[in-house]
């Protein structure tokens, strides 16, 4: 994949996803199972019909067999992410989401959008939160400080895309904290 | 039992489609040499059989089983394809669609000889089925596995008579006849019960299986006198019987992917995809005059309750207007509709749909100036203006098109139009495309079947008509994006090789048509078949080969109208003759799917004209419309000659009795042909032998 320099060196979107699949969702099993173990757990047993935590790895397997429904986390549906989108707007500060909601919503709607209501309206929704967020850390990025130290409620994706530029600049501006203007120093004695 | 009965009528001791199913897998998963090569899918070159085998592809790759599909154009190549097949070790599964019905299976000549872990299963609508197939018993005749619909069931005088005259010895000729002629009668009505539980154990000794030793000595006992009786007329009965079943031409039953659709219905792995794969494969055997009308809405029914089980209900406004509009972008919903009988209407322009349509052209009599001006009348009298017309679809007034359907019912009765309309389905795709129907969707797909690839076909670009933009009236239809895929080819050609890889890509190169010998031969068909079936489910595609089956209609009709109008159609004793020889579509007629599709229209477009007539060598007194019709081939110097046997009423068909017929010529007077499809009535002849052969067709015999 070709990226921009800065880039190269971080992680990738496609690999955030890969983290992001260990997390557990709910899943309602059409087929059984036993309880089975895997290299990062053991899962099940499956016993259609009643719910069952699995990773979203496995679901999306699953459901891609149409072995499975998934049931989409309680975070991700019209009713909050319209009160999510309306905090954004109206306040300065970033509003709380769940730490890799991106990666999670992305495969969800991807893999099971037959099972969330509306979905069009989770994507439309998902569309603006992200561009608002997207401007607040324009913003944010632009009033760099060496001694601001804290973003809070910055997502999994945000803090990817920052990072190279972050660290960078960080690493000047200390820098330049910590030896200021020669010149400067002679025009003052 | 080797014939599974459909789930209805499954018991326990008869498991049906869901258990060999579940046989499949547990065979699959079990065998320690499973590989890519486990499970081998044959399919038919028809849009019936690719629905089919994409259908098994989807509930395959749910379930982890490595499969592959092959593509087998005719019997020629099965043979050739089973040779292949021997010499593959890790094969445990083979599943032919569409084909193998009529074959005997077990016998030494197919799969008799293979490894007895094999099973093969056949999920074939054509019919009749071979009896030893169906009722074939033992380790040889139960690795054969005929998916039934029920059909079977009827055909158990037929299995009684198979079975009598498989098993049983020569009746010896100093026999008493009549002294035991009695006693066998009583003794009938109870052995029938006692064969159909046991399958075996006849004096000839064949390995049985056997249903224990107590009952099979008894039983063996009668039986040993009851065949030392078999009278010969009895034999005689029995053979009329089997006769009669074999002879009484070709039809077609429950089209394959109905079949697999009741298995996914068994094993509740149904969604929109196989419902609509399912439609595909009902509505192209209807439009090609496999199933009768009757039939058709059986099927149908089952299908629209499925609908609407599995998709929300069509808003009210679309029940008004007709065109489905989708409710959302990812909405990919199927709609039961009610489809006009006008070709591809929603594609390109009124006036052009009813002309290419059958049955309005052999309403109105399309092909004559008088029956062009019929049809502009009707259309005058509806309300629409030349231009209006020659309008496509899309670009057509709103108002017009919610009043057509209205007009049509009010004014087309005049001429005769009576049946303009049929129930099917619509699916919408979001808001990639404009929704499709049934209709269109399996003209776009038996299209790409045909001629995607193999001959030269020009399309008309939108609006080019009569001048339009670009001075030119089409292009030359070169596979959509595959086309485009094929100049990156050119680019890696090695140093050095570049003659070499020039001369082979030009071999390859199917647009100009210029096959040299069979290995391009066989190249084409086979592109045709994956296009096809990547189309299926790709809107994008099947979009693109829209303006193909047009152009494709166009010819039929070029064709159609001037083999009428030359009054080209001779009678011989009782059937009809029309001989291709020249044309400038001649290359196009040399395909057996596009001849099939002119036999169609020509037996639709004088359906009306010409008087049913019995055929001389039918067996029954129906009257019908037999045609035959042959193409010149010129390259090969062969004749590919199709024979139809249409009905008299308009969506009733007829057994096709021309596949036996064309035998029973070719054996009487020793012609030299090839059977290059499943379809026993396409043969292709050479190109002497080809007035003998026609001749001796028609003598009584």
């Amino acid at each position: 994949m070709a990226l921009p320099p800065p880039l190269r060196t971080s992680v990738t979107p496609a690999e955030l996803e890969l983290i992001a699949c260990e997390q557990l969702v709910d899943i309602i099993p059409l087929v059984a199972m036993e309880r089975t173990a895997f290299i990062s757990g053991a899962y099940g047993p499956l016993r259609p019909p009643a719910k069952c935590k699995v990773p979203i790895w496995m679901a999306t397997n699953l459901k891609l067999k149409k072995k499975c429904h998934i049931v989409p986390p309680d975070w991700l549906n019209v009713d909050f992410l319209q009160d999510r989108l309306t905090r954004e707007t109206s306040q300065p500060e970033f509003s709380e989401l769940p730490f890799r909601f991106a990666e999670v919503a992305k495969v969800i709607l991807d893999v099971a959008s037959d099972d969330i209501s509306n979905p069009e309206k989770v994507r439309s929704l998902l569309q603006d939160i992200r561009e608002a967020r997207q401007a607040k850390s324009r913003d944010g990025v632009s009033k760099l400080d060496h001694s601001e130290l804290s973003l809070p409620n910055l997502c999994a994706m945000e803090i990817n895309e920052i990072r190279p530029f972050f660290v960078r600049s960080m690493g000047v501006l200390t820098q330049l904290v910590r030896q200021p203007d020669p010149g400067r120093m002679d025009q003052m004695e | 039992m080797v014939y599974l009965p459909p789930p209805h009528l499954a018991s326990e001791t008869r498991p049906s489609y869901g258990e060999t199913y579940a046989r499949i897998l547990a065979t699959h998963r079990r065998s320690p040499t499973t590989s890519a090569s486990s499970v081998i899918i044959l399919v038919a070159p028809d849009v019936d059989a690719l629905c089919a085998a994409q259908m098994l592809a989807e509930l395959f790759k749910q379930d982890d089983v490595m499969y592959r599909i092959i593509p087998v154009s005719g019997h020629a190549e099965l043979e050739h394809m089973k040779d292949e097949l021997a010499t593959y070790s890790d094969l445990h599964t083979l599943i032919l669609l569409n084909m193998g019905s009529i074959l005997e299976l077990p016998s030494p000549d197919w799969f008799g000889d293979f490894d007895p872990r094999l099973t093969v299963h056949v999920i074939d609508s054509s019919r009749p089925q071979n009896l030893p197939n169906l009722f074939g018993g033992g380790e040889n005749g139960e690795r054969i596995i005929v998916w039934d619909d029920g059909g079977a069931e009827h055909l158990q005088e037929e299995r009684k008579a198979w079975e009598a005259l498989t098993y049983e010895p020569e009746p010896d000729s100093d026999e008493d006849e009549s002294d035991f002629g009695s006693e066998e009668d009583e003794e009938s009505p109870e052995e029938d019960e006692d064969e159909e539980a046991y399958e075996g154990g006849s004096p000839s000794g064949r390995k049985r299986r056997s249903l224990g030793e107590g009952d099979s000595s008894r039983k063996r006992r009668r039986l040993e006198r009851r065949s030392a009786r078999m009278s010969r007329e009895l034999r005689a009965e029995y053979s009329a019987r089997i006769g009669k079943h074999y002879m009484s031409g070709t039809w077609h039953g429950q089209s394959a992917s109905g079949t697999i659709y009741i298995l996914a219905t068994v094993l509740e792995r149904v969604d929109n995809d196989l419902l609509w794969l399912a439609i595909l494969g009902l509505t192209y055997d209807y439009s090609t005059s496999r199933i009768s009308r009757d039939d058709y809405d059986k099927y149908h029914s089952i299908y629209y309750d499925e609908v609407a089980r599995l998709n929300p209900p069509p808003p009210a406004s679309a029940a008004a207007d007709y065109d489905f509009k989708p409710q959302n972008p990812d909405d990919t919903s199927v709609y039961a509709s009610d489809e006009l009988r006008f070709t591809m209407f929603r594609h390109w322009n009124l006036y052009d749909a009813m002309y290419h349509s059958y049955y309005v052209a052999s309403k109105l009599g399309i092909w004559k100036e008088r029956g062009k001006k019929r049809l502009t009348g009707l259309l005058a009298k509806m309300g629409f203006s030349i231009p209006e017309t020659q309008q496509p679809y899309s670009h057509m007034a709103k108002d017009l098109k919610l009043s057509l359907r209205h007009k049509l019912d009010q004014i087309a009765p005049e001429y005769g139009l009576v049946e303009l309309s049929y129930p099917s389905f619509t699916r919408c795709y979001g808001y990639r495309s404009l929704p499709l129907s049934a209709a269109d969707a399996v003209e776009a797909v038996s299209a790409l079947l045909d001629v995607a690839g193999g001959v030269r076909m020009e399309i008309e670009v939108e609006g080019a008509r009569n001048g339009g933009e670009w001075f030119g009236g089409g292009h030359v239809w070169n596979g959509g994006r595959q086309g485009r895929r094929r100049d990156e080819e050119r680019e890696n050609i090695p140093p050095g090789g570049a003659a070499s890889v020039v001369k082979t890509s030009n071999a390859l190169a199917t647009i100009d048509g210029k096959e040299d010998g069979d290995g391009a031969e066989l190249q084409w068909w086979v592109k045709n078949f994956w296009t096809a079936f990547d189309a299926l489910n790709d809107i994008v595609r099947l979009r693109e080969a829209l303006p193909l089956s047009m152009a494709l209609h166009r010819a039929i009709m070029r064709q159609g109208s001037s083999i009428i109008d030359k009054h080209d159609i001779r009678t011989l004793r009782g059937h009809r003759v029309v001989v291709l020889s020249q044309g400038p579509d001649l290359a196009l007629f040399a395909h057996p799917g596009v001849l099939s599709r002119l036999a169609l229209w020509l037996v639709e477009a004088l359906r009306d004209r010409l008087q049913g007539t019995q055929v001389a060598f039918s067996r029954s007194k129906r009257k019908s419309l037999p045609l035959v019709l042959a193409c010149m081939n010129e390259k090969e110097g062969t004749y590919i000659v199709v024979g139809v046997m249409g009905a008299l009423d308009f969506g009733d068909v007829r057994k096709n009795e021309f596949g036996l017929a064309f035998l029973d010529a070719r054996e009487r007077c020793n012609a030299r042909t090839r059977h290059g499809s499943f379809d026993t009535s396409v043969l292709e002849i050479q190109k002497d032998d080809l007035k003998v052969f026609l001749e001796t067709l028609c003598e009584r015999h």
